[in-house]
This record gives C-alpha cells, structure tokens and sequence, in this order.
C-alpha cells in the first residue's frame, strides 16, 4: 500500500519535472536572449501610474581598496571570482537599478551572499556606495549631508536587521520605543506608541525585559515593532521573518500584508525565500552575484524564468502536495450564451465591468471565449453571429489537471483558464494569481503540519 | 704609534665625546616650563590640593562607625552578598584596631582623589583615541611607555612641577594610575557590535547620540575594569608617594623601613593590603555586574 503511494509519487514527480523543464525552456529561452544583451537590466516592469518614492540607477558596491577603478574598466563584466582574484576587491553590489512606487511591495531574493544586505543597506548609506545613483523621492541620498540623512533616516524610513542589532543594554520596550526617542519624542508619548506595536507583534508581558532573555525568533519580533513603531512612510526589512517558525512568520506576513492594505506603506523588503516572496511581493526582484538579474511580478517570474538560476528557484515552488483544478476553480461571474447577440453580450460584459466571458450553449457546453474588442468589431461590422467573436486557440484544462500543469496553460493565454469536463461542460476558471496563492497555501499547510507532527512527536 | 694606541683606546672604552647631554636638555626643558607654565601648574596644583583636602576632610570628620557601616553596606550592595559586607567591614575594623585608623583615612584620601582625577582624565581621553585612529597609534606607545616605565621616575617632574607635599604625591599616582582607564575605555567603546551601532544609525541616531546612548553604556563594563586597575595602581604607589612627602600607611611602612622596625612595618603593610583587597573586590564586582547584564547580549 504505501510502495504503491510511493511510486504513485514518484510518477507524478517525473511528470511534473518533464513539463516544467519543457515550460521554461520554451517560454525562457526568448526572454533569456532577448535580457542578455542589455546589461546591466533596465527596471521596466514598473507600473506607469503612481508616485515613485526609491529609485536606483546603476549602483555598485565593492569593498576594497581601489574599487573605483573596476568600474568602468574592462574588469566591471568579470565574474565575481575572477574579480576576486586579480584586484581582491569583492563586488557585492553590481551596477543595479530599479524603482519603487509608492505603495508598492518590492521584493528582494537570492542565494546567500548575492548582495542583498548590502543592496538595502546602501539605500540609507549605512553602506556608502562605490558608485551610482540613490534616490528618495526624486532627491539624490548620495549627495546628502549629514543633517539631511539623519533627518530622511528618522522621519521617512526605518529599517529590520537580518541580525536584530537590538540594543543589549535597553530593555524591550525602549527598544521598541528607541526610533521615537531618537526623535526627541517625549517618554509619556512613545511608551503608549510603543506598547500598541508590541502587542501587535504579541510580545506583550515582555516590555521590562533585556533582549538577551528573549529568543531569536523573539528579538527578531522586538527588530520588526521598532520598525513599526516609528510609523515610516518607507519600510526596509533584511530578512525580517527568516527566525520565525512557520505559525508565527505566516501571522507576520498576513499583519504586514494588513498594515500594507490599511496605510499603504512603501515596502522593500528582503527574503530568500520564495514563498514568501510569492505572497508578499507586488513585484520582485532576484538578485546573483551581486546583479539583479530579472525583475517582475511574482507571476512573470515563476511563468517565465529568465534563466537556470532563476529555475532553480522557482523549481522549488512545486508543492509535493498534488492540487487539481478541481481544488481551486472559481466560478465565473458571468457567462454569454450562444443566443446572445454581440451587442447584448457587450452590454452584459461592460455593465459587469469585464473584457472577456466565457461562451456557452443552452446545456452549459462550452464554446468559446469572448472579448469585448472583439465584440466591438463585430458590431462595427454589422455581424451578429456571436461565434465570431471567439476567441482562436483556447487553452482548457480538466477538473483533474494537476496545478504545475496548469503553468503552461496560463503562461499561453492572456485570459482565464476555463475547467472543461468530459461532456464539454463548463465547471470553472482558473486565474494565474489563484494557482500561485493555491501553491502557496498548500506549501503553508504543509509547514504547519510539520509543526504538530513535530508537537506530537515531542 | 701614539696614534694607533688612542685609536684602540676609543674602541675599547666609551668616548666621552659622543656623549648626548640628555639630562641637560631635560633640565632645561623643565625649568622652561616651570618658568613659563607657572601659572598653569599652580592651577593644576590649587585643584588636586582642593579635592584631596576635601576628601581628606570629610573622611577624618566622619566618625569612624559611619564609615565601617557605609563600607559594609556598599560592599553588601555590590556583591551582593551578606557576609561579603561583614567581611569588609571586618577589615576596616582591623586596620582600626592597629591604631592606623587616621592613616588609613588620610591614604584612603590620595587614592580616592587620584582616581576621580584619572578617571575624569581617562575617559575623556579614552573616547577620543576610540574615535580618532590617528591619535590612538600616537596615544597607545605613550602608554605603554608609562606603564613600563618604572615608578620611581614619576616622582622627579612632581618635585620639580610641585615640591615637596601632597600634590606632587597624587601627580605622581596619577601619571601612574591612569593608562588603564584611558586603555580600557578605549578598548570597550572599539568593542562595541557594529550591529548595534548600525541599527542605531538607521533610526536616525546621531554621533552624541550613538556615543552616549550606545557605545558609552554598552562599554561601561570595560571601563569599570579600567577603574578597578588604575584603583590598585594608585593603591602600588602609596608607599612610593609617601617619599616625597605623602602621608598617611605608605609613610608608615617607608619609617620602618628605615628604621629596621619589622613589626611596625608589618602592621602597616597589612593595612594596605587590606586596603587593596577591599577596594579591589567592591569595583570588581561592581565591573562584573554590569558585564553579566551585557555579556548576553544578542551576538548572533
Ligand atoms: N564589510 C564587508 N567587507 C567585505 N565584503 C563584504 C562585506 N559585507 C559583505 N561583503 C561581501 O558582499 C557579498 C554580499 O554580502 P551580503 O551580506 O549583501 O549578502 P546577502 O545577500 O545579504 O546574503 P545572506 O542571504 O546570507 O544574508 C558577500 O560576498 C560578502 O562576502
Ligand atoms: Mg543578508
């Protein structure tokens, strides 16, 4: 019984691998070649509308001496090793740039020592940078005095530490508070501001205690209410849930995903894990060897992976948890029926406020899919057979198709997956977005799990 | 051949002709700055007298059951233990007992003042050469000099500056007893995580702020140890500060010295290490408490 599961798994798995490698290889390769002639990347999957609060151009950080010689000289395209080598200089940070609009969650991912830390950190030169352009809305960061950063670093941004840099010798609601004190925030005003984020993070019992008392996971919390507790418009996090277990770092995400809906803070922050990139990111962006490589939402970058290394990433993002369409079709909201002319169908889509429905007959059969530009030429056209406004080369998948099956599929079309069983009837949709948070999801219950066998076991 | 035999006597015994009139310069020197810096050695005088006859004052005014009390009690606090504060007290009784309850006072004194003196001194010196590299590559040989150098030779610029007296016996102990504060305080505020630092820039901190806020506190455990060295340095010159003119246990054991008295002098000596044991034991443990709370402190 469980050999048979066992091999049931391994089927599947090689299936899975197979698909997977045809998908990337396909939809990566074009974008593969097409990246690597502009180097470094330009940011240009950054939405047109909205305020941009963090832009960088071109920055670089090498530590060493005589850094500013590698840059520009032939040496700057080196790898890192061979950089290494010839000049003892490391490159942590090579000639990145992106934008950051406001309100936006931008992800930074990456191996370990890809350069992330020092990426956030040269944004508020706690790391000076060896070259390139920092700005804050629209004001350069690199050309700022002293009083100008102390002034950007207390009222506009705070940051969380991948290792806490908790004050040892303050306790932990003065170290939570310590942001406002810097500020010259009055005793009686920040122990109440204080106190309402140490609940948030559900520390509380714990203010009159010195860090050393608390658990890593624990300081990591008191690093993030002291971010919190500033209230800054622009949020840095290093790593901010990578000491957490599974339970406590889900319920930080979802505050911070919350705080994010209510404020709309301008968040950059930094994981290398991919899972919690998916969820949190508006867009992210991954970084090796010190570049980014391919920036993107969180959909382009598991559909369209610009290269191995990305792969490698997103390989990871395959629940062993075996999820069909089934689990996570949705209903449509609306549906266009066969007897429909164009122009009632358009006013039906426009009314409902949509560009496309799905078309079918009066047994529920599924014909097709329809667009309101397509129905808008029909009409100019004076046609009103409805049929012609289909939609060529449908993608439909079964209630059974396996979710990483589905990647191909949606990667292919612009639109909905319709759910398609075996009599030609219609039994749902299936949106990119849902195969991510479905994949997600199904990760999480996994973890939890992990953690009661583990409670059991104990 | 007369030649040749003048040649051999130059190789074989030292010419008087390469001979550098160090102590001439020094001489010179010196008596330059007295002439010149009159002024501000009077001042600097006119202080160390101010704090020390102060000092002095109200120790030989206090009764002396005040004072074994207060010990007690202080001990008590510091270590944290009962019978620590008994002990001490106990000590201080002894030396009472011995007849050197005045003496022990008027030692007591010179210590005390020559460590507010080198702290208040140290400290400051201490965090500058923290923060400037340059000034502690040129700091660092002066004291290693100092400490290596042996103590006697302190007493020479105290006469000469000060004469004969209590002042040039605690200027003495000062130059003595103040390289392990400004070493140690140096050397705690360097130690400081970088971490921690950085987090405090980050929210905004300024430099006063990072200094006194972070790195000050964070090193206090470096600069207690600091204290409680040039405390038992101060207590090592005692005897050699009653030479020119200190009084107080050191004089004591010098007389005997001189006069081949082996009990006096034996009684005197106690009393200084018991002196030494309590003062050492009181800021050692006041150095470990504070180094217990911050030792823990997040090194991840
Ligand atoms: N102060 C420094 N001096 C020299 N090299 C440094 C310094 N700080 C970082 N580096 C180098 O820069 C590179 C990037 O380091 P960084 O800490 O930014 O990586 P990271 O992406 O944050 O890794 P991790 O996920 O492990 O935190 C590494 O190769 C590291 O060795
Ligand atoms: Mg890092």
């Amino acid at each position: 019984m469980k050999d048979n599961a066992v091999s049931q798994w391994g089927k599947v798995g090689v299936e899975l691998s197979k698909l997977l490698k045809i998908l990337t290889l396909n939809v990566a390769q074009a974008t593969h070649n097409l990246a690597r002639r502009k180097d470094p990347i330009k940011d240009k999957t950054v939405s047109a509308k909205g305020k941009v609060r963090v832009e960088v151009h071109g920055l670089w950080k090498i530590f060493g001496s005589g850094t500013e010689q590698i840059i520009g000289s032939e040496l700057q395209s080196e790898s890192k090793e061979t950089i290494l080598e010839k000049t003892g200089c490391v490159v942590a940070v090579r000639g990145v740039s992106f934008k950051v609009k406001q309100g936006e969650f931008f992800v930074i991912m990456g191996l370990s020592g890809s350069g992330k830390s020092t990426l956030i950190r040269m944004l508020l030169r706690l790391i000076e940078p060896t070259a390139g352009e920092i700005l804050i809305d629209g004001e350069d960061v690199c050309s700022y005095n002293e009083r100008q950063l102390t002034k950007l670093r207390r009222h506009t941004t705070s940051m969380v530490f991948q290792h806490f840099g908790l004050l040892p010798h303050r306790n932990v609601i003065d170290n939570v508070a310590y942001g406002l004190k810097v500020r010259g925030v009055a005793k009686k005003k920040r122990y109440p501001s204080a106190q309402k984020v140490i609940e948030t993070v559900g520390l509380k019992g714990w203010e009159s205690y010195l860090p050393y008392a608390l658990s890593g996971g624990m300081q990591q919390r008191v690093g993030l209410a002291r971010a919190l507790a500033t209230d800054p418009e622009i949020l840095l996090m290093d790593e901010p849930f990578s000491g957490l277990d599974p339970l406590i770092r889900r319920e930080m995400q979802d505050e911070l995903l919350d705080i994010q809906e209510k404020v709309k803070k301008t968040i950059i922050f930094v994981t290398h894990d991919l899972h919690e990139a998916l969820k949190l990111g508006n867009r992210i962006a991954i970084m090796r060897d010190g570049g980014i490589i391919q920036i993107g939402t969180p959909e382009e970058v598991i559909t369209a992976p610009i290269d191995a290394y990305v792969r490698e990433f997103v390989k990871d993002a395959t629940p062993a948890r075996v999820l069909t369409a089934r689990n996570i079709m949705e209903q449509p909201h609306i549906l266009l029926y066969d007897w429909q002319g164009p122009g009632a169908a358009l006013y039906i889509l426009t009314t409902a406020k949509l560009d496309n429905a799905f078309l079918v007959n009066r047994a529920g059969k599924l014909l097709g899919l329809v667009t309101a530009e397509r129905l808008k030429e029909l009409i100019q056209k004076n046609s009103t057979e409805i049929a012609d406004a289909l939609e060529p080369d449908l993608p439909t998948c079964t209630p059974d198709t396996v979710v990483e099956d589905l990647f191909p599929l949606a990667a292919s079309t612009l639109y909905p997956v319709p759910v398609v069983d075996d009599q030609g009837k219609l039994n749902g949709e299936i949106h990119t977005s849902t195969i991510l948070v479905s994949m997600i999801q199904a990760k999480e219950a996994e973890e939890e799990e992990a953690v009661k066998e583990k409670e059991i076991a104990a | 051949m007369i030649e040749f035999r003048e040649f051999l006597q130059f190789l074989v015994e030292f010419p008087e002709l390469l001979r550098i009139p160090l102590a001439e310069w020094i001489d010179t020197a010196m008596s330059w700055l007295l002439i010149n810096w009159a002024a501000a050695f009077d001042v600097i005088g006119d202080t160390i007298l101010a704090i020390l006859l102060n000092i002095e004052r109200s120790l030989l005014w206090l009764p002396w059951t005040a004072i074994v009390v207060l010990v007690g009690v202080v001990a008590w606090g510091v270590m944290r233990l009962w019978w620590a504060g008994v002990i001490m007290a106990a000590f201080l009784i002894l030396i009472g007992t011995f007849g050197y309850w005045d003496l022990a006072m008027m030692t007591l004194a010179i210590i005390i003042s020559a460590v507010i003196i080198s702290f208040s001194l140290g400290l400051p010196t201490g965090i500058i050469m923290a923060r400037s590299n340059r000034f502690e590559a040129i700091i660092k040989p002066v004291l290693d000099a100092m400490q290596t150098m042996p103590s006697f030779v302190y007493l020479i610029p105290a006469l000469m500056f000060f004469g004969l007296g209590k002042v040039p016996a605690v200027f003495a102990t000062i130059i003595y007893a103040v390289p392990p504060v400004i070493r140690l305080t140096n050397v705690g505020i360097r130690q400081v995580p970088q971490s921690v630092i950085e987090a405090a820039k980050a929210f905004g901190a300024n430099s006063r702020q990072i200094l006194f806020e972070v790195q000050i506190p964070l090193a206090i455990p470096s600069i207690m140890v600091g204290i409680n060295q040039t405390t038992m340095m101060a207590l090592a010159m005692v005897v050699i500060a009653s030479m020119i003119g200190a009084r107080g246990l050191g004089l004591e054991v010098l007389l005997a010295i001189n006069r081949i008295e082996v009990g006096r002098g034996f009684e005197a000596g106690l009393c200084i290490v018991l002196l030494a044991i309590m003062i050492d034991r009181m800021t050692h443990a006041l150095a470990a408490r504070q180094e217990k709370i911050l030792t823990s402190e997040a090194k991840v």
